[in-house]
This record gives structure tokens, sequence and C-alpha cells, in this order.
């Protein structure tokens, strides 16, 4: 199978961001980090040969990593035996991907958040996206990630 | 072996299960240095010596054969393992199959299918392998298709050499060359 010219051999991805892939999939889902980094890994490679060019490939890679951490979380939460004397569960999210999850926060905290875990931005970057502070920047993840908790949890 | 390897292996091992490679390619540690030997699921599609680019033969790899290209032990071994002993001067059989993707010229390509014929502790001149290859005129041509060979040592352009005399030209260097035809029987061993 023909690669896209400029895709680098898909190894060297993997040698290059395993270590900071494995710390960010911490910060989302603790001690299974490794088992989420390797089905990204593995989504990766499923949709490697589609790419067209080997631009972005570090964000691509978080991308998806942050991805199959909230399915991951979206699949082995713990429902609380309170809500599982009430019935039935109706989650509130079409597909369980980190876009439908994040689908009903406010436009800036989307944002905010996208810009944090999809594209692994620092708050400096964040801020100048958005054109905020810094401490706003942190504000708004930070109730994007309060209000995850709330959903997901 | 540390935390991030065991990782990276296991994670080779899922890849190759599922089928989502192009590539898989591994080192192995001879008589002749570090080899890169990589295979597709063709056949062994190239034996890189150490002194060549590893990231520039991993390029071509990814640019020829497909970007999923994935540093697999298990998936090499076999191949990785017969060229230590062989190179070590054990009896072993290196008669992979080969995938002669990254050879693209057509005549190239027949000349190396050729060249396989030839056996341990045989070699044939340029000019004779032109003959076989059916151009007898191409001895010249010849040259750069064992030149270029992407599978040295299994496909043997080391036993090609000048009908002048001498051991001729070699991609691991002629040192490479004497050694190998030695451990073959074809050279008296240095003393």
């Amino acid at each position: 199978m023909m690669t896209a010219v400029g895709l680098p051999p898909f190894w060297r991805l993997v040698e290059d961001h395993t270590d900071e892939l494995l710390r960010h999939a911490r910060r989302l889902v603790g001690n299974d980090a490794e088992d989420v980094v390797q089905e990204a890994f593995l989504r990766g490679l499923r949709s490697y040969p589609r790419l067209k060019n080997g631009d972005h490939l570090r964000a691509w890679l978080f991308r998806i990593t942050t991805t199959t951490a909230f399915d991951h979380s979206s699949t082995r939460r713990e429902i609380p035996t309170a809500e599982l004397e009430g019935g039935a569960i109706e989650p509130t999210y079409d597909d369980g991907s980190f876009e439908a999850i994040i689908d009903e926060l406010s436009e800036a905290n989307r944002a905010a958040i996208r810009l944090r875990f999809v594209d692994d931005l620092d708050y400096d970057a964040i801020a100048q996206k958005l054109g905020c502070t810094n401490g706003a920047a942190r504000r708004r993840v930070s109730t994007a990630i309060g209000s995850l908790r709330e959903k997901l949890i | 072996m540390s935390p991030t390897e065991q990782f990276l292996q296991r994670l080779a091992a899922a890849a190759v299960e599922k089928g989502l490679t192009d590539v898989t390619y591994d080192f192995v540690g001879t008589t002749i240095g570090r080899l890169l030997v990589a295979t597709t699921e063709r056949g062994v599609c190239r034996v890189s010596f150490q002194q060549e680019d590893e990231g520039a033969v991993l390029d071509e790899l990814a640019g020829k054969l497909g970007g999923r290209v994935v540093r697999s032990a298990s998936a090499t071994k076999r191949v990785r393992d017969a060229l230590a002993s062989y190179l070590e001067g054990d009896e072993v059989d290196l008669d992979f199959p080969v995938d002669l993707t990254l050879t693209q010229s057509k005549f190239r390509r027949t000349v190396l299918e050729h060249l396989q014929r030839v056996e341990r502790g045989r070699v044939v001149t340029y000019g004779e392998l032109a003959l076989q290859s059916g151009t007898p005129r191409a001895a010249r041509a010849v040259g750069t298709a064992c030149a270029t060979n992407p599978v040295p040592v299994i496909v043997p352009c080391h036993r090609v050499l000048p009908s002048s005399g001498g051991v001729g030209n070699y991609g691991g260097g002629a040192g490479r060359k004497r050694f190998l035809l030695e451990l073959e029987g074809v050279l008296p061993l240095h003393s």
C-alpha cells in the first residue's frame, strides 16, 4: 500500500510521542493509560494510509488519544447504586465520542477544553487563541472538566 | 526491559496480530555488524548494513511500501535468527521469500531473481549473470542491479565477481564481501 508522500514511518511517531501520550492519557484515565494509548495507536494505524499529508501528526495523535480516553471512560464508568435503583439510565449523548460528550458545554468552555486536550496547548497558548487571560483560560478548562466529571461519573 | 519497551513490544504484537502493518523491521547483531531486517507479508524486503542511514532506510520503506512501518521483534525473528547463525558460519538456509518491490526496474528485478539461484559455495561473473538474465551485453547494468540490491546476503550479490579478478565492489564494503566468500568456502580463509 502506497503512502502519501511525506508520511514518516509510523514507528518513528510511536518512539517520539509514546512518553508524552502516556502522560496525557494518565491525566485523563489514570492507571488505564497504557491500554488507552495502545488503542489510540492502533486506531492511528487503521487510518494512517488515508492521511493526505504528514502535517500536524503530533496533534493528530493527541486528538486520537483524547477521543480514545473519553470513549474508554464512557464505557468503563461505574454506575452508582442509587441510579441503578432509580431505573434505566439515559445517556445524554449519542455515541460516547468526545465531541458528543462536550456538546452541552458552553461554546467558550468547549473551545477551551478542545485546545487543552485535543490540541494539547498550554494555558498561555489557549489564552492567546481565545483572546482572554491565562487565568480565564484555566477557569474555562476547569469548569469544563467539572461539568464532564458530573456527566461521566 | 523498561516499562516503555514493554509497552512498545505489546503494541507491536497487537499491530501485527490485527494485520495493521505494511512493513515490520528489527535489528540483529551479527559478525559483520548490526543489520536492519525488514519484511512484508510477501517476504524479506530489505536488509541494510550498519553504515547505512537507518532513518533514510525507514523513510524509503514508508514511501515505497506503506507508512505502517512497525518495529517487531517477533515478526522478524525467523529471518534475523537465520542471518545471525549463517554469519556465524552455520549451515542454515536463507531461502526466504523476498519482496523486491523496492527494486522498481523490471530489468534489475530479473537480475536479482536469477541471482537468487546462485547457491552457497558458487560464484558467477557479472557477464555470466547478464547472460543468464537474457541480456548478455549488459554486464555493467547487472553490476548496478547488484549494487542496488535491497536484500543483500539473502539475495547473494556477494557471489558475483568481476571477470578481471579480485572480489570487486560491494554495497556493504569489499571487506564484508571477502568475509562472506570466505565463510562460504569460495575464498581461502585469511590467515
